[in-house]
């Protein structure tokens, strides 16, 4: 018996019960389980941690306002068009103004313009839209279709796990990159919706792997054995025992997953072949200024220095979750 | 269908085209005899280059270095790309093969400065009247990496590997060649099935002219590839895909140069492929390799500036016709009416593209299938083509837009919806950008911008039989070459697909590879006519003819000319200025394609 296994796990309470000590913070001199809330969780957290956080809601909120001043505001918010071409294009005579398109950091401009006078900072923060849905749509495909099956066949076991997650693994042998582009260039439409729904389905093998495990380590434990000997029915179990305990594992992988789905779009934006231009994505931002990094490097460290920052506090925040998660997982 | 089945229609169906289009028409009997003459004249006296070209073109003129040629060393050359293979019949050859393959093979003839085809491993050649026999000799005592003998039963033997290969099956069709007969021990027959008085001009491409061992080839086609037997200056040593091929002496090589020193100079010779362009630079500048090649303006750009701030290397620059832009795919609405074709070409921008493309001082910006250094330019085509004028592609669309009768089935006055793609290549999506915001400025285009994989692209704008109308809209594309004109211009005059062919009288007359789909009777039989002369005068009337009708129609457009660099350390010479054997300047380094036979280091 481990230090953390109650005595009540070992008798027959009633499932509903066993199920709150299953989810709930690991009691600690005797005291309620109680749950944290998010302000207590920052707390929590180291300074690295915390400054990852605020960078993160500060992306968020970002593409939260970019989404609104194109969509509702119609352009009209304190934000410049991000594919508009400023250096003085007369849209009365299609001319545009003399002198180099591309401009270094201005009041104007505060990270400058690109290699055809576009506003850097616009399409940062518009970039930083792509980058949220996909990663988004990415953690709700992987969440509720891969840890479903994953905590499935974790349960159940038996011919259904192998040949699950025989396919799985299949999946998962298969270069992510590679299985992307083809199926992107099968499905020719570049949305953003299309593009999330690719990397979404890409992304359940992962989850369906983590949810396996967890699923196979709750499955084995006292409470759940117990649920079993009182008679409780196996989708009961597994949707009232096993599934809430795999959730919180899941929620802190999705983090973690979402860094490197970031990454994964903006590989697809470098080669070209993600959303349709001229939508702003850091990659294709990444990609088209790469040409001329001789002439202004800026314009390739910004969106770089954007998808760096999102990745490290994604991953930063997402291990600090899975460790605080893990921590009460090993509570039970 | 496989990749090479599509070719092999393709070549079919053009060869059809071909034959139909020879037997249009025309009656010349001009005959030429090449070799230290040329068949062709200079351009006619009315035609005035422009004066309005780039302030900084490329202009490396094309010389022989007169520094003391020297033996020994090693150049390394970084290539944009790794070669798809090194089978002159079997795989594509695009710039960067060129430059590996150059050194193993030699052509039956190859281009002097004047793009000229002038014999190389041939010696001689004689051509009919009508242009369907040419009677090739070849060179005396040369022979192949593997000591087999090069003979003209060599050349019979390599025919019916040409006509089996991917690649060299449809250049077989379009030049119309039917037979290859040893004649002599020497003397080679090339018999046509119809006259094509540019014969030769496929003599110098690598799908026909690249002579290869056929012993060789026949015993292990895959291999070849990693085995070449040619009669090249250099002998393949290894071949690592993807990472370094070298090539070392050959000892036997045929050739001397004007002093009778054994070529090539060179002990040997390596290839790497560095993709990124910014990389290759940079392995030039720090000496990881001592030469490299370009194809983008903004590489030539990046080079000049470290040139300029001192990096000690050498900068050999072409600009040719090659000239990029796009098509507009007229087979569907509402690019099936030239008031929309002409509108949107009119609302191009130009001097904007280029300068997003990176070309601004460097490209020469395009109005015709040929740049203005080449004779085949014209004025009157270059008045003809639609500049840039706003107000007046507001105008041209606008009546399309309020004719009720409008092609594309929207109501009056609703924007015409463009769907404007090009490959994935952050100088074209610059370009792209630009067009976009001109475009959608007239208030009356709706344009969305697409992107899609090289072999997509192609695909997308080929389409698919029986009528290869292709999904393409407005598409990026590059245009043109320094090689003979009926080239490229015959196949993209021809009709494009049965039914159009059937509707202008000429049934089974179709070129798939008409990828704007834009089939102009008056166009096309000029095309027909001018690969049954070898007359300049009338040739170059005949190419007007056509510039003028597109310039009329429209039904392409243009950016500036693609220039292309090869540049090199400083001690390394003889990259410009290589001589044919007849001791003429051979054709420089188009294309960003080195002759490396000729070129020696300096020691330090």
């Amino acid at each position: 018996m481990t230090a953390t296994e109650s005595p009540d796990a070992s008798t027959n309470y009633p499932s509903d019960s066993l199920t709150r000590v299953s989810t709930a913070e690991p009691p600690r001199g005797g005291g309620p389980p109680k749950r944290s809330s998010v302000f207590e969780v920052f707390k929590e957290m180291p300074l690295l941690v915390k400054f990852a956080a605020i960078w993160l809601v500060l992306v968020f909120f970002g593409a939260i306002y970019a989404k609104l001043d194109t969509v509702v505001f119609g352009g009209a918010l304190p934000l410049q068009d991000p594919n508009l071409q400023t250096n003085n294009f007369n849209a009365a005579t299609g001319t545009f103004g003399d002198g180099a398109p591309s401009e270094g950091p201005s009041l104007a401009h505060w990270l400058g313009t690109d290699a055809v006078a576009r506003d850097t900072f616009a399409r940062v923060v518009h970039g930083a839209w792509v980058s949220l849905i996909i990663a988004a749509v990415a953690a709700v495909f992987g969440v509720v279709v891969g840890g479903l099956i994953g905590t499935f066949v974790g349960y159940v076991r038996g011919v259904a796990d192998s040949i699950i997650m025989s396919i799985i693994d299949v999946i998962l042998a298969f270069p992510a990159l590679i299985l992307l582009l083809a199926m992107v260039s099968i499905l020719r439409v570049r949305s953003l919706l299309v593009i999330s729904l690719v990397i979404g389905f890409l992304s359940i093998p992962a989850y369906t792997r983590v949810a396996r495990a967890n699923s196979l380590s709750i499955s084995n434990r006292e409470f759940v054995t117990a649920a079993r000997a009182i008679g409780t029915k196996d989708r009961t179990i597994l949707f009232r025992e096993v599934v809430p305990n795999v959730l919180p594992t899941l929620m802190a992988f999705a983090l973690v997953s979402a860094a490197f789905v970031i990454v994964v779009e903006g590989s697809l934006s470098f080669l070209g072949l993600s959303v349709q231009l001229p939508t702003a994505t850091w990659g294709n931002m990444i990609n088209q200024a790469r040409r001329d990094l001789r002439q202004d490097i800026w314009q390739v460290i910004w969106p770089s220095l954007a998808l760096t920052f999102t990745v490290l506090s994604l991953n930063q925040v997402g291990d600090f979750l899975v460790k605080r998660s893990s921590v009460r997982a090993s509570s039970l | 269908m496989t990749k090479r089945g599509l070719y092999k229609l393709l070549a079919l169906l053009f060869s059809f085209a071909l034959i139909a289009a020879a037997c249009g028409g025309g009656d010349d009997d001009t005959s030429a005899e090449t070799g230290t003459e040329t068949t062709e004249a200079a351009a006619p006296d009315d035609t005035e280059p422009p004066d309005d070209t780039a302030p900084d073109e490329v202009e490396t003129e094309i010389a022989v270095d007169p520094d003391a040629r020297v033996y020994g060393g090693t150049v390394t050359v970084g290539l944009e790309a790794e070669a798809t293979g090194l089978r002159p019949w079997e795989d594509t050859c695009a710039s960067p093969c060129m430059n590996m393959a150059i050194t193993v093979f030699d052509k039956l003839f190859e281009i002097d400065s004047g793009f000229i085809p002038q014999p190389y491993l041939a010696e001689s050649v004689t051509v009919n009247d009508d242009f369907t026999e040419y009677v090739v000799t070849l060179r005396s005592g040369v022979v192949f990496h593997n000591g087999v003998e090069l003979t003209a039963q060599t050349i019979a033997d390599m025919f019916p590997i040409q006509q089996a290969g991917a690649q060299s099956a449809g250049a077989v069709t379009s030049s119309n060649l039917a037979d290859v007969q040893a004649t002599g021990d020497l003397e080679v027959t090339y018999t046509l099935s119809m006259p094509n008085s540019a014969f030769l001009a496929f003599l110098t491409q690598a799908e026909l002219g690249f002579v290869f061992e056929p012993g060789a080839a026949a015993a292990d086609p895959d291999g070849f590839t990693f085995a070449p037997v040619g009669t090249g200056p250099f002998v393949i040593e290894s071949r690592d895909l993807d990472n370094e091929t070298v090539m070392v002496r050959n000892n036997d090589y045929w050739r001397t140069d004007a002093d009778g020193m054994q070529l090539p100079y060179l002990d040997s010779i390596a290839f790497r492929p560095i993709p990124d362009e910014g990389t290759r630079l940079d392995s030039l500048l720090s000496g990881t390799v001592n030469a490299m090649q370009s194809l983008r303006q903004a590489t030539i750009r990046d080079a000049r500036g470290e040139r300029d701030g001192g990096a000690d290397i050498t900068l050999l620059e072409f600009q040719g016709n090659n000239v990029g832009g796009g098509m507009f795919n007229v087979a569907l609405p509402p690019f099936d009416d030239v008031r929309v074709r002409r509108g949107l070409v009119q609302l191009n921008n130009q001097e904007q593209v280029i300068e997003a493309l990176g070309g601004t001082g460097i490209s020469l910006p395009g109005t015709q299938w040929f740049s203005p250094d080449s004779p085949w330019w014209s004025q009157k085509v270059a008045d003809a083509y639609p500049k840039f004028d706003f107000d007046a592609g507001v105008a041209t669309l606008q009546e399309y837009v309020d004719d009720p009768a409008r092609s594309d089935g929207k109501a009056v006055g609703e924007p015409i919806d463009v769907e404007l793609s090009c490959p994935p290549d952050p100088t074209l999506i610059a370009g792209m950008a630009v067009i976009q915001q001109v475009w959608d400025a007239s208030g009356l285009v709706n344009t969305t911008l697409t992107n899609f994989d090289q072999q997509t692209h192609i695909a997308n704008a080929l389409g698919a039989p029986p009528d290869f109308v292709g999904i393409h809209q407005a598409h990026c594309w590059r245009f043109s070459s320094d090689n003979d004109p009926s080239l490229d211009l015959n196949p993209a005059l021809a009709p494009p697909s049965p039914a159009i062919a059937e509707a202008a009288g000429i049934p089974g007359v179709v070129s798939p590879i008409n990828f704007s789909n834009w089939f102009d009777p008056e166009a096309f039989t000029a095309a027909v006519a001018a690969i049954r002369t070898d007359n300049f005068e009338e040739r170059y009337a005949l190419y007007e003819t056509i510039g003028l009708r597109m310039a009329e129609e429209v039904p392409i457009w243009f950016s500036g000319h693609t220039a292309t660099m090869i540049g090199v350390e400083s001690n390394i010479k003889g990259v410009n200025g290589w001589i044919l054997p007849s001791g003429e300047l051979g054709g420089g380094f188009p294309g960003a394609e080195g002759r490396w036979a000729e070129v020696w280091v300096v020691p330090e």
